[in-house]
């Protein structure tokens, strides 16, 4: 992949392994959760780490934070190898590398008010003194959404988009120039997921920020990300701009989990091709390509030999011995939502009338 | 919502929590045999609390039924007994959860869990029940169900687990369904497997189903009716196209806009602001008014009527049709 001034946060050959190998009487835990990951991201850009539950996503985002340590590989954050630095330096750099949570409510103390919360980066890091912090934390607090006035309550006492809204205001609390959001609104209702993914949106704006979005959620990361990395067991199978991928996904796995979405339109129900079974334990990946198991398209070669991840032109990378051949048969896409007029024009008027009031407001 | 005579028909169904403002504010729905109604809501709006409603099993909860009917085939479930209900439930209604983990015994395997369902409501021999049970981890395609049958819940994937659930409730072959957020625990390659295993065996057995869930995207692939619940009120109900097609309610239009849409993307979403208000400062009027752009004085004060914007569609806004109401800005 490119490299250069461009490249902020740099992943190289990454892998990590949880548990123990073999010995004479116990036998393999080792689980290989991520498995010789390259990867770069870009200054200013979100992209977006996609797969279903154990394929290592959540991580592979931990890694290029070094929240934990790998087993092999390194992490360059701009140009620095942050997997060799002391930890005296490294926490130096955490202000500049954040992260929110899935649960607000797990992630914040509960012992804390919000300001105490919000403060403790500010003074960590020596971004403000005195009544200087407050000032700062009050911005935060607007800056995010949420009244200034109530940054003397509990966590408890908000609701989890407001909580949502204090992790992400923490994690804005150190000026940070990249923030990787782990799951950020999948446990939020679908309303408030949308004010959250908008805040994100404004924020990364504003500030000038770098995302890295791990989710599971294909909709969601299709509207707010600009590249997409697709992982299935512990790997990178797919590295796409969004669009690119969304409408013509290379690798049979990305293409399943695009049939999975059901249709937004009950006009377009019908047949879709479902991917069986369940992901294989990570603890024993199957040879070659991890997908043969499940894969509609697999035949010998993938069982035997290991696809490297390689360019497909355009920005794209692929891990898949026949991607080629596969994508001249036709992949076939969900069918794109049509909406129909009835609702375009009413949503109309309901954005209308919303921004007309916000104004108002003002 | 058609001529055919519904299976069950809830009216003026209220629930409360001892509080002088009922959660659940009278609301009615009824589901035909052999069709499912989604019933769609946020976290809180009371739809699940509904269903351990029609299940009989609020006396673990402190919410209490403050009024209306739930007829079913014929009875009111409301008032049974509580050994009627018992024979009821597993038998006739059977119910799925959301996370099989903690809905399944785990110290049963998986096989012993739905031959006790079995043995609970039918005159079968233990031998007669096993067959059963094994018959049904296969129509649910659970891998290996020979094996799977002496498995406990902790040994299965989240998938599996929600499949020995279905095939539990299954078991019986129940006139109707309901499914609590079936597959909000899962991935989305197995929440599509789930969701088309669910159809298929629907499509098969006949059994009626209320499906709970905030997913709209389910509700496209599943329903064929949909009630839209808000803060313990049915706002609009309808036909899935109704819903679909010609969506009239703001909180509708609202959870529309906030889906991010897979085919196209658009510069925001459109929000809903703010979030549900606590119980006690709840409008008078309409519930939804402190969050609806729309919304005035009146839609605080009074409860909204229905509009019919035709036969089984029904709106509860001061200001349906929008368009006739409302100019464009």
């Amino acid at each position: 992949m490119s490299g250069g001034r461009n490249i902020i946060l740099e992943a190289r050959e990454i892998t990590k392994r949880f548990g123990h190998p073999a010995s004479f009487i116990n036998q393999s835990t080792l689980v290989h959760a991520v498995t010789a990951v390259s990867l770069s991201v870009r200054r200013g850009e979100t992209l977006a780490i996609v797969g279903e539950s154990g394929c290592g996503k959540s991580t592979l985002g931990r890694l290029l934070l070094r929240l934990i340590e790998p087993s092999s590989g390194s992490v360059f954050y701009e140009g620095t190898e942050i997997t060799a630095l002391k930890q005296k330096d490294m926490r130096r750099l955490r202000r500049e590398l954040q992260i929110i949570f899935q649960d607000p409510f797990a992630s914040l103390n509960p012992r804390m008010t919000v300001r105490q919360i919000l403060a403790e980066p500010i003074r960590l890091h020596r971004l403000a003194v005195g009544k200087d912090v407050d000032d700062r934390v009050d911005r935060l607090m607007r800056t995010v959404g949420l009244r200034a006035d109530w940054s003397d309550r509990y966590v408890h006492e908000f609701s989890g988009g407001q909580r949502q809204r204090i992790g992400i205001a923490r994690a804005l609390a150190g000026d940070p120039k990249l923030i990787i959001g782990d799951e950020p609104v999948s446990a939020l209702d679908v309303s408030i997921q949308a004010q959250v993914v908008n805040l994100l949106g404004e924020l990364k704006h504003d500030f000038g920020l770098t995302l890295v979005i791990v989710a599971h959620d294909l909709a969601v990361i299709r509207h707010m990300s600009d590249r997409v990395a697709v992982m299935y067991l512990g790997e990178v199978v797919e590295l796409a701009p969004a669009d690119d991928l969304y409408e013509a996904p290379l690798h049979p796995y990305t293409s399943a989990l695009l049939q999975a979405i059901p249709v937004s339109d009950p006009a377009a129900r019908g047949q879709r091709q479902l991917l069986q079974g369940d992901l294989p334990s990570p603890t024993a990946p199957p040879s070659g390509c991890r997908f043969h198991t499940r894969c509609p398209h697999a035949r010998p070669l993938c069982s035997q030999a290991h696809p490297a991840l390689e360019a497909a032109g355009e920005g794209r990378f692929v891990a898949c011995h026949f991607w080629r051949e596969i994508q001249s048969a036709g992949v076939s896409l969900p069918v794109a939502t049509t909406r129909r007029s009835a609702l375009e024009l009413r949503l109309g008027l309901y954005r209308a009338r919303q921004a007309e009031r916000k104004q108002g407001a003002q | 919502m058609t001529t055919t005579e519904p299976l069950l028909s809830v009216e003026n169904f209220s629930l409360g929590f001892g509080s002088k403002i009922d959660l659940i504010d009278g609301i009615s729905f009824s589901v035909e045999p052999g069709k499912t109604l989604c019933l769609v809501g946020e976290s809180g709006c009371g739809k699940s609390v509904t269903s351990l409603a029609l299940m009989g099993l609020l006396a673990t909860t402190p919410a209490r039924i403050t009024g209306g009917k739930a007829r079913f085939d014929g009875k009111d479930l409301f008032t049974l007994s509580e050994r009627a209900r018992a024979d009821l439930r597993g038998n006739d209604i059977a119910m799925i959860f959301q996370e099989p983990m903690t809905s399944l015994n785990p110290s049963m395997t998986i096989g012993q869990q739905i031959v006790e369902g079995i043995l609970r409501h039918k005159p079968v021999s233990r031998d007669a029940a096993q067959a059963r049970a094994l018959e049904m981890l296969g129509l649910v395609r659970m891998p290996a169900p020979e094996k799977r049958f002496h498995a406990y819940p902790h040994q299965l994937s989240g998938g599996m687990r929600q499949r020995a659930m279905i095939a539990m409730a299954l078991a019986n072959a129940p006139k109707l369904l309901i499914a609590d957020e079936p597959t909000t625990a899962l991935d989305v390659t197995i929440q599509a497997q789930i969701l088309a295993l669910v159809s298929r065996l629907q499509a098969e057995t006949g059994t009626a189903m209320i499906l709970i869930t905030h997913d709209l995207s389910v509700v496209a692939e599943v329903a064929d009716h949909v009630a839209v619940m808000y803060a313990g009120r049915i706002v609009e109900v309808g036909s899935v196209d109704d819903i679909f097609s010609d969506p009239q309610h703001p909180y509708t239009l609202g959870l529309f806009g906030s889906v991010p849409s897979i085919g196209r993307r658009s510069s925001t979403l459109a929000t809903i602001e703010g979030s549900v208000p606590p119980l006690e400062h709840m409008p008078r009027g309409c519930r939804f008014a402190t969050r609806c752009p729309f919304a005035d004085q009146r839609c605080m004060d009074e409860v909204p009527p229905d509009y019919e914007p035709k036969a089984g569609h029904r709106v509860a806004c001061w200001y349906a049709p929008l368009e006739a109401h409302v100019r464009a800005a």
